[in-house]
């Protein structure tokens, strides 16, 4: 709620302040909602004034409609897709990761949800040169594994510190000092955070579960409000800044025996495409996973591809995907 | 429920209203309110394309290039984001003018109405009054605006209560609220189908859609399904469909 404060507009002094405050109008949503003419006889107010300071108050706090064709065109100029590095998982993803949108990493523990993000933030720092925000909850981050990945990459010293410079660490712990994360990075604007030249495409989170999954459950209303306001958070960043929000899940077995997605259903809304991540019974190496897509607006679910956490800019040559293989793949 | 079809069905209206009238369109303009930033603008855009392209295959070849054509139609659609119930409500208060000043506008969408449900709920407090307040304003003002200016306003709420004891079959669930007591139960009530919002909102909604994932069919296609009913008929209306790529298909199987 927004409360009428004097000042806030030409008009608004404190008398005028007082006299809807007779009437028991404080915020501005109360006063936007009465009818003008009424308010004028009970308050007597100019009817002048009180319609000059409603269209005032109105401009300063709706959201004013875009015309869909300048949308479309913002879009187009800004859209981009960031390839993740292994092309099993593009594929799956239709080319990569889109900025503007979350995508979810789903899987059990020790499925390799932590080393697909460092495999990708690796690869967008090297490959394609850009800036990656990484918010570590669990305290996986470890600067010595993303050197490794960076090593089979290339022999080259400088370039693998360019590229370690070019990921930026947060490690927060609870859920209030990642919501005041976001939001700092939000109000200070990204550009800040860049290094090197390049913008900030990439936002990983890791894993937002560990922080959320304790202020749900019984009564806990601050627990689901909590929820939706670091979902509202990671969306307009992705929207504002233009960059893909990569987050990981617990998973959990529904009624049926299905695996889904932690968090509970109100969560379940906010990614726009998820992926779930599993190992490869009796395989040959520990490091080969599959990856199923289970929630797509681009592509039709389901569909499963294997690849191998060591090596992963190498295409499996016995990919399975397609619904064919549905049948057999189900547990 | 998430996965169950409910934007396509949207994308696919809003494409048959701002389509023009050689290609089966309404030609009216459409007012957008995304509150959880869902919106897929190219997804909208490529569902329209195909659309157009479909129906030019038919004969009519117009002097446009299908990229005016597309700008034309998006033309007549306008996008607001919405972040909280408050602004939600000042922005209907400012759609207002707009609506009484374009008559050509016919149609709002709202995706979702209950996206601030649990902010709403926290910041509210104790007292379930204060936690509706917003919303149940929104809902008289969306009722004054269909009445006042004959709109069509469709809006998404997900599924996110658990019915317990909901007993699917039965046409009236005696002793609960009097909001429920106007619907009757679809025989494919899901267990997620529960009414949360407030009771102004239920009483201010004519027809209520239930969306579900049903099996896929023989060629592999996930099928979606609908039921809608409404206060004013009796019965509920079922309809299937899969969603394709550039639209939606609907499957007759009466």
């Amino acid at each position: 709620m927004v409360i009428l404060k004097e000042g806030m507009c030409p008009g608004i002094n404190e008398d005028f302040i007082k006299a809807l405050q007779s009437e028991d109008i404080r915020t501005v949503e109360d006063f936007v909602s009465c009818n003008p003419e009424e308010l004028a006889q009970k308050c007597s107010l100019s009817y002048k004034a009180l319609v000059a300071v409603r269209r005032v108050l109105l401009a300063q706090y709706t959201a004013f409609p875009v015309s869909g064709a300048d949308l479309y065109e913002e879009l187009l100029s800004s859209t981009a897709i960031l390839s993740t590095g292994s092309p099993s998982l593009d594929k799956l993803l239709d080319s990569g990761l889109y900025t503007g949108e979350i995508t979810e990493l789903i899987g059990s523990p020790g499925s390799g949800k932590t080393q697909v993000c460092f495999s990708v933030a690796v690869n967008m720092s090297h490959q394609l040169k850009q800036t990656v925000l990484y918010i570590d909850t669990k305290g996986g981050m470890c600067a010595n594994r993303l050197l490794q990945m960076l090593q089979t990459k290339t022999p080259n010293m400088e370039e693998q510190m360019e590229a370690l410079q070019k990921i930026k660490v947060f490690r927060v712990f609870d859920v209030f000092s990642l919501l005041a994360c976001l939001q700092n990075l939000r109000s200070n604007g990204l550009q800040k955070a860049s290094v090197g030249g390049g913008s900030v495409k990439a936002l990983m989170v890791d894993s937002v579960s560990a922080v959320l999954s304790s202020m749900l459950g019984g009564k806990q209303n601050e627990g689901m409000s909590l929820l939706m306001q670091v979902a509202g958070e990671m969306k307009m960043i992705a929207k504002e800044f233009n960059i893909a929000v990569l987050v990981t899940n617990h998973v959990i077995k529904d009624g049926i025996g299905h695996l889904k997605a932690g968090l509970g259903q109100s969560w379940s809304h906010v990614p726009r495409t998820r992926v779930l991540l599993q190992r490869v019974e009796n395989a040959e190496t520990s490091s080969l996973r599959t990856a199923t897509l289970t929630k797509s607006s681009r592509q039709a679910c389901h569909l499963i591809e294997e690849f191998d956490l060591c090596h992963w800019s190498e295409e499996r040559r016995t990919s399975i995907s397609g619904k064919r293989k549905l049948e057999s793949s189900k547990p | 429920m998430e996965g169950t079809g409910k934007t396509e069905t949207l994308y696919h209206m809003i494409i048959r209203c701002i389509m023009p009238m050689q290609n089966g369109g309404l030609e009216v303009g459409v007012v957008f309110i995304d509150t959880d930033y869902h919106f897929d603008m190219l997804r909208l855009v490529s569902a329209l394309e195909g659309r157009l392209a479909e129906d030019l295959k038919e004969g009519d070849c117009s002097e446009n290039e299908p990229e005016e054509r597309v700008h034309s139609c998006l033309r007549r659609l306008s996008v607001v984001h919405c972040n909280s119930t408050v602004q939600l409500l000042l922005t209907l208060h400012y759609l207002e003018n707009t609506f009484s000043s374009q008559p050509s506008l016919g149609l709002m969408v709202i995706d979702s109405i209950s996206a601030f449900y649990w902010v709403d709920r926290f910041n509210g407090g104790e007292s379930t009054v204060c936690q509706e307040a917003n919303l149940r304003k929104c809902a008289e003002l969306l009722d004054r605006l269909r009445r006042n200016y004959g709109i069509v306003i469709f809006a998404t709420t997900h599924a996110i209560m658990r019915n317990y004891g909901s007993d699917p079959g039965v046409s009236d669930v005696p002793g609960s609220s009097s909001s429920s007591r106007r619907w009757r139960s679809a025989e494919s009530a899901t267990d997620f189908d529960k009414p949360y919002l407030c009771r102004a909102w239920q009483r201010i909604v004519t027809h209520r859609m239930l969306f579900t994932k049903s099996h896929v069919s023989k060629d592999h296609k996930q099928v979606f399904s609908t039921a809608c009913t409404s206060i004013m008929t009796k019965g509920v209306k079922r309809c299937s469909f899969h969603v394709m790529e550039d639209c939606i298909k609907f499957i007759c199987d009466k």
